[in-house]
């Protein structure tokens, strides 16, 4: 493409089809989305502190193993992985390195995405469909 | 300048944590979330270092984020983003000071 056809590529909609444009927009979503969640793990998960014997936070508990909970939890996968990887390129792209790359190290971030959603969506699939966790490390801590 | 460094340091403190953060609670711990595992889990004091860290390292990442997306809308003039960053500085450390108070009676947590 020689220059001028360039420049009027990135007017306008023309815009958005650049990697990187989607590539900044997703990643300021996943972050307020994080924000949000972050605000109310802190509350939710406090709840432990304040009740005696912790029988609210064993209800939040049981609430957080529902089919509904693992579900949207494999939506916070999704949105941490990819704020984190994403997060990686754009270090990576502060030291210089890969900016010539920066499409396929999006993709390859995709990638990877796609690798650690399926054993994320594996263990939680599996927990809803026999209540049991296959990679349980029970007793582990104790 | 300094919040620029400060979000990248804390931006690889948490990937290193969360790494250990979410393969605990999301692949070894469904199934097995109750009160008493999760209290004996936050008991070891690695796992409450671990915590103190990703609360602290998380709310400053994360509201330095949200206030570099509110800078490129409503509060871009110097005034503006000093009263939005003062603001965001006493909701962080409130919550870092709630967390931490959550976090600490669990320190030797014994089941029964």
């Amino acid at each position: 493409m020689s220059a001028k056809p360039r420049e009027t590529a990135n007017v306008g909609a023309g815009l958005w089809k650049a990697t990187g444009m989607w590539a900044w927009l997703f990643f300021r979503i996943s972050g307020l989305v994080l924000v949000f969640y972050l605000g109310a793990h802190i509350i939710i998960i406090s709840t432990g502190a304040w009740a005696e014997g912790g029988t609210t936070f064993t209800d939040v508990m049981k609430f957080l193993e529902h089919p509904v909970a693992l579900v949207l939890d494999l939506a916070l996968v999704v949105a941490v992985l990819y704020h984190a990887l994403n997060g990686v390129r754009i270090i990576l792209m502060d030291f210089g390195i890969g900016i010539q790359k920066h499409k396929i190290i999006f993709w390859s971030c995709v990638a990877v995405i796609v690798i650690c959603f399926v054993i994320f969506a594996y263990v939680a699939f599996s927990y809803i469909a026999n209540g049991e966790n296959p990679w349980a490390l029970t007793g582990v801590m104790s | 300048m300094w919040s620029w460094l400060f979000q990248r340091i804390t931006a690889v403190l948490l990937i290193v944590c969360l790494a250990i953060h979410l393969i605990y609670t999301h692949i070894a711990g469904i199934g097995d979330l109750t009160y008493d595992t999760v209290g004996q889990r936050v008991a070891h004091g690695t796992f409450t270092a671990l915590d103190i860290i990703l609360l602290a390292a998380g709310i400053y990442h994360a509201l330095n984020g949200l206030r570099m997306v509110l800078m490129d809308y409503w509060f871009t003039s110097r005034k503006r983003a000093l009263a939005l960053t003062i603001v965001l500085w006493v909701v962080g450390v409130a919550f870092l000071v709630y967390g931490i108070w959550g976090l600490w009676p669990y320190i030797g947590y014994k089941v029964g």
